[in-house]
């Protein structure tokens, strides 16, 4: 159904009591007004619309009822039974790396955990996750006892690939029910949209490839984001909201590149008062220290009463590592280092300096040595300075404005300030924009045009994670389908805007997506016809990571406008 | 042919509220004014029931369905590390080496004992194109005698690849092409149509045997349902053509035969004679077989061919037939050819049937040991069975050649052939099961009845390929794979919706609810499914009865397909009746006018 007029997702989503708090500003409180009284009539029109659209179609539906079909567990049933016909599928090395994790916890006391180094592949996830893998090492001594024995390494029976792969399908229903509470209390004319983001999230090939081919629990991880997403949206839960994401924190700690949004978020709406900054809320303020340091106690506690805190320093955090992974992460780095690559030739005619190790150099900014020959070499305090800057940016907004659609808006923000500009990215992170921006993607056109080239970008860049044939068509059909399908279902269910949209990023998106075509049909199959598989492989690699750098850029850039004009 | 007539469109739209898809109840009132999808399929399909265009539904339904080949075809295949004769894709694989490394004359001699060829032509010239690309790629995949047992993994891929790529080029553009052109003969709505697709295109039992167990049953039932749609389209010679395609490829393709002949020559002879068709038809018949055959026996016409023929021992075929013929002529060279090939195509030697198949003899033979017969008699039993068994919806089909009745025909018919005739495979079932299927599609296709029967026969079908697809460690993909089509389709085990009496919105007539008797005999056979697999699992037969259990799946399976014979025979006959019901009208009507 096509609705006319715009209507936010989710700010009219909760009832009046639980509005996220609505500060002083009376921009924000007329536009709030406005917005509901212009919602009203939208729901009119938009039921007008459909009535004609449905007798048009049929005679016999006369409900206007938004249309939840397919629901969520259809949809999780029959990804699901697609998930486990995967269970033989490439595996990558992260899959013995979770079956080391089970060996260790069921079989070491929890001194030992981080100490331990048997394999190569240590636990370097925080101690929640650890907890996690000990809770599913005890389910798995029923599956296969000699999965959980730390010598037996690279061990694949049957019974272990079975088990490993479905617990990952079975914790998915963390992020299941997550998305069931994101829709739940949407009003009427927005939950058909509330619904069908919830289904690209359920469905997204970032999670199939990732999860159910490559191995990993992202899906359990997203879950508890999304649940703790859901529940700041009401202040009455604002507190579970932080709770939970320090526990997700103690989990993976990857989401301390989204922390800094959440800082400010629950500091300005639950920790200061809505009408004023400069009166605390010290019970609340209370409530959510000694709830949170609490989480962070239990998870810490223990280790630092051993000594051990250093110790899972080094292991949570191996700054060892170089700028890039080993295939780039479509960010600014991949597009620095391909400028570096396409500027060796010209050297000499442009009279810069060549640096001959980095040219002959076969790790290539995969261990942290030189990698560019030509641009000037980055080091982390850089990175790490520009991905707080552009932080900060969106957090200023979501300081003076702390409604929940900035708060998912600066969470997504984040992410691509993290993703764009940290030091050894891994493309894998890419979820960490794609999942939250999909929350308001559908909030109106221009959050959608941003989101196109995002979807777009972000899913081919996983890509090189499964190199076998096998998987091959598993990876392009999954995300063509979901790509097809999903961008044309948003395009029907956004709203119009209330402000115009801006010309350009429209051609922009549209252009890029007709260029992913041909790009991908000759990276994975033109390139091996001419070169053979063995000669300059990793130019397809590096035009994908480049390409794909630049929707992700794009697709920032447009946010960014789209974000501080909404 | 019945096309829906302008004359009584508007008695239907009085009789059946002007709803999509007539008679197929697949929206679901549930009493608030809300509406809901029938069973989950429905629901899947929900945004596509108005101004979606097929141009985005086709392909996205296209590729699903992939997906779940694809993932399938993940797993084990048949006579994976099984030395020394593996399975059949080993004999695939063979046949693919055989054919581009072998001059043609050898191709039904070369070393016979080691998987050869015993498949018609198309077969082995469709073989020889892949084994060609495949050689392209990699030649160690079809190395002459080297390559026996390969078991590459880049191979694997090659050769599901090459399943996946002939499916999407001959069976799915076959069904589209069929679905679309039936669905608007009978009156149904194109969203139904496209439920009815992604239905068809999901059958358990297809997918596991073409992709899971390897096996290319999909070329051969493609080419039929392209004869089917040339039939509907009226071009009845196109329809000869792509059915020689389809016998020429796979000799399954013989349990349709039957119907096929009975169609064809009874639009020659009613309403009025036409021998003008007939000699076309059959003229075509044959340069169909003739072209079919030419490759082949014109490559065994050289001298150097001549000379290894005439030393090969001879067909007894050719023994049979006793004509003197110069040995080193091109005549005999033909002849010899197209014995041997037939020879090979056609293995009378065997027995009545291989290992436990859910058929008649198979059935009977456990309570009443068959061997003790002579096999000649057996074979006349068979025969006689089997010619029993069609008569009666052949003889419907000749006297009534309509388009609309081939299905329910084709379906009695080839359960006829698999309930009794001679060497029947377990994986026979997938040519009975395609029409029956396809049934889905027509008017009040996806009605409870209709769909209860259809997913019932299909889920039988499956379940009597587990002992197969156990061998070959298929278990999970079966199970997947039934299970999903059980819950699509909302039946049991998944669901009892389909089973149970209540008003639809779209007012639907008792008719297209589930009888009782339809609900005993289902949830009986349930039941029993449900039962056996758990005894399988948990319980070890008896020291003296190993095969208990396989057994009795074939027994209850037997029983089950004899009743949706006669579930086929029934839909058959009342059809017919209707049809004519209505063609009287008609007369009557315009008589008064």
């Amino acid at each position: 159904m096509i609705t006319r007029s715009s209507t936010e997702i989710t700010d009219t989503g909760d009832d009046a009591s639980s509005d996220p708090p609505n500060h002083d500003s009376d921009h924000a409180e007329s536009s709030f007004l406005g917005n509901g009284s212009g919602g009203r009539g939208n729901v009119k029109e938009v039921m007008q619309l459909d009535t004609i659209k449905n007798s048009m179609a049929d005679s016999n539906i006369q409900a206007p009822m938004a249309e939840l079909y397919p629901s969520l567990a259809q949809c999780a049933i029959v990804a699901a039974a697609l998930k486990v016909l995967l269970f033989p599928a490439y595996k990558s090395t992260d899959f013995e790396v979770h079956r080391n994790w089970l060996a260790i916890t069921n079989s070491l006391p929890v001194q030992e955990w981080y100490y331990e180094k048997t394999s190569e592949w240590t636990l370097d996830y925080p101690p929640f996750f650890a907890a996690f893998e000990w809770i599913l090492s005890q389910a798995a001594s029923y599956a296969d006892p000699a999965m959980l024995v730390v010598k037996n390494i690279g061990y694949d029976s049957w019974q272990t690939i079975y088990f490993q792969r479905t617990t990952v399908i079975l914790t998915e229903l963390v992020l299941v029910y997550a998305l069931s509470r994101f829709v739940r209390p949407v009003p009427l004319p927005n939950k058909q949209a509330a619904h069908v983001a919830s289904l690209s999230i359920l469905l997204s090939p970032g999670l199939f490839i990732i999860d159910h081919i490559h191995f990993q629990y992202n899906g359990a991880m997203y879950g508890i984001l999304i649940l703790s997403i859901v529940l700041a949206r009401k202040q009455s839960t604002l507190l579970y909201s932080g709770i939970l994401f320090a526990v997700l924190l103690c989990m993976k700690h990857i989401y301390l590149y989204l922390s800094l949004a959440y800082f400010v978020y629950l500091l300005r709406a639950y920790c200061l008062d809505p009408k004023s900054v400069l009166r605390p809320r010290f019970g609340n303020t209370i409530k959510l220290g000694v709830s949170v340091l609490s989480v962070f106690a239990i998870a810490f506690g223990p280790f630092a009463q051993w000594g051990q805190l250093l110790q899972l320093k080094d292991r949570l955090f191996p700054f060892s590592r170089g700028l890039c992974h080993a295939y780039w992460a479509p960010n600014v780095w991949a597009m620095y280092s391909f400028t570096d690559r396409v500027l060796i030739p010209f050297a000499p005619r442009l009279g810069l300096s060549v640096n001959q190790d980095a040219l002959n150099s076969v790790t290539r900014g995969l261990v942290g040595d030189t990698s560019f020959a030509i641009l000037p070499e980055v080091t982390k305090e850089q990175t790490f300075l520009l991905t707080f800057i552009f932080q900060l940016i969106p957090l200023v907004k979501l300081w003076f404005r702390p409604d929940w659609d900035t708060f998912v808006g600066a969470i997504t923000l984040c992410g691509y300030a993290s993703f764009l500009f940290g030091w050894h990215v891994h493309e894998k992170a890419v979820l960490l924009i794609i999942i939250p921006f999909s929350l308001i993607a559908l909030k109106d056109r221009r959050f959608f045009s941003a989101f196109r080239p995002l979807a777009v970008a972000g899913h081919v860049s996983l890509f090189p994670l499964l190199f076998t044939a096998a998987e091959f068509p598993l990876k392009t059909v999954y995300t063509v389908l979901w790509l097809v399908l999903f961008l044309f279902v948003f395009d029907r269910v956004a709203p119009v805007p209330e402000r115009p949209r801006i010309f350009v990023f429209d051609r922009f998106s549209l252009l890029y997506l007709t260029i992913s075509i041909p790009l991908i049909v000759y990276c994975s199959l033109v390139h091996q016809v001419i070169f053979g598989f063995d000669r300059l492989q990793f130019l397809p690699l590096m035009f994908m990571s480049s390409y794909s750098a630049l929707g992700v850029l794009g697709s920032w850039v447009g946010f960014m406008v789209v974000y501080f004009t909404a | 042919m019945a096309p829906p007539t302008p004359s009584h469109r508007p008695r239907k739209k009085g009789k059946f509220s002007t709803t999509p898809g007539s008679n197929n109840n697949l929206i679901v009132d549930t009493g608030d004014g809300k509406s809901s999808p029938a069973f989950p399929l429905v629901s899947f399909l929900w945004a596509a029931r108005a101004g979606v265009s097929q141009w985005l539904i086709l392909p996205l339904t296209l590729m699903a369905v992939g997906l779940f080949r694809w993932a399938v075809s993940l797993w084990g295949y048949s006579g994976f590390q099984v030395p020394p004769m593996h399975g059949d894709f080993e004999a695939q694989r063979h046949w693919m080496e055989l054919t581009t490394h072998l001059p043609m004359f050898q191709w039904y001699l070369f070393d016979l004992q080691y998987w050869g060829l015993d498949y018609p032509p198309l077969t082995a010239y469709h073989s020889w194109l892949l084994g060609k690309i495949g050689s392209a790629v990699d030649p160690a995949w079809f190395a002459l005698n080297d390559s026996r047992g390969f078991e590459d993994p880049h191979l694997k891929v090659y050769m599901r690849a090459t399943v996946v790529v002939s499916e999407y080029l001959i069976y799915i553009p076959a069904i589209v092409n069929f679905l679309r052109r039936y669905t608007r003969m009978q009156g149904v709505h194109a969203w139904s149509s496209s439920i009815a697709l992604v239905a068809v295109l999901m059958q358990p039992a297809t997918i596991l045997i073409d992709h899971g167990h390897f096996q290319y049953n999909t070329v051969m039932l493609g080419l039929v349902v392209a004869s089917l749609d040339a039939i509907l389209a009226g071009r009845m010679l196109w329809a000869c053509i792509f059915f020689v395609g389809a016998l020429g490829f796979k000799q399954m393709a013989l349990y349709y035969a039957p119907v096929m002949f009975a169609y064809l020559l009874g639009v020659c002879v009613f309403p009025r004679i036409r021998v003008l068709r007939l000699i076309n038809i059959s003229l075509v018949t044959v340069a169909a077989f003739a072209l079919l055959f030419a490759p082949l026996t014109i490559g065994a016409t050289d001298a150097e061919a001549r000379k290894a023929l005439a030393s090969a021992p001879q067909p007894p075929m050719l023994q049979a037939l006793q004509i003197s013929v110069e040995k080193n002529s091109v005549v005999y060279a033909l002849l010899f050819q197209l014995a041997q090939t037939i020879h090979r195509v056609f293995p009378f030697a065997r027995g009545l049937f291989e290992d436990k198949v859910a058929n008649a003899w198979c059935a009977i033979h456990t309570f009443y040991k068959l061997t003790r017969f002579d096999t000649s008699l057996l074979q006349w039993a068979s025969l006689g069975a089997t010619l029993a068994s069609i008569t009666v919806p052949c003889g419907i089909i000749f006297r009534h050649p309509r388009a609309s009745l081939l299905l329910p025909a084709l379906s009695c018919v080839s359960w006829g052939f698999f309930l009794f005739s001679f060497q029947v495979h377990e994986k026979s079932v997938l040519l009975p099961l395609l029409p029956m299927t396809l049934l889905l599609a027509g008017d009040g296709g996806l009605s409870k009845e209709n769909r209860a029967w259809v997913g019932w026969a299909n889920v039988l079908g499956s379940w009597t390929m587990y002992p197969l697809l156990k061998r070959e460690e298929l278990r999970v993909p079966y199970f997947v794979m039934t299970l999903l089509w059980a819950y699509l389709l909302g039946l049991p085990p998944t669901s009892f919706e389909t089973y149970r009496s209540r008003g639809t919105s779209e007012g639907s007539s008792p008719h297209f609810e589930p009888y009782l008797l339809t609900k005993i005999v289902h949830f009986g056979f349930y039941i029993a499914m449900i039962v056996w697999h758990i005894l399988e699992a948990f319980v070890v037969p008896p020291a003296s009865k190993p095969d208990l259990w396989f057994v009795l799946n074939a027994l209850i399976g037997a029983g089950g397909f004899g009743i949706a014979y006669l579930w086929c025979m029934w839909k058959l006959v009342t059809q017919c009746r209707r049809i004519d019901r209505r063609a009287a009208e008609e007369d009557s009507r315009k008589k008064k006018q």
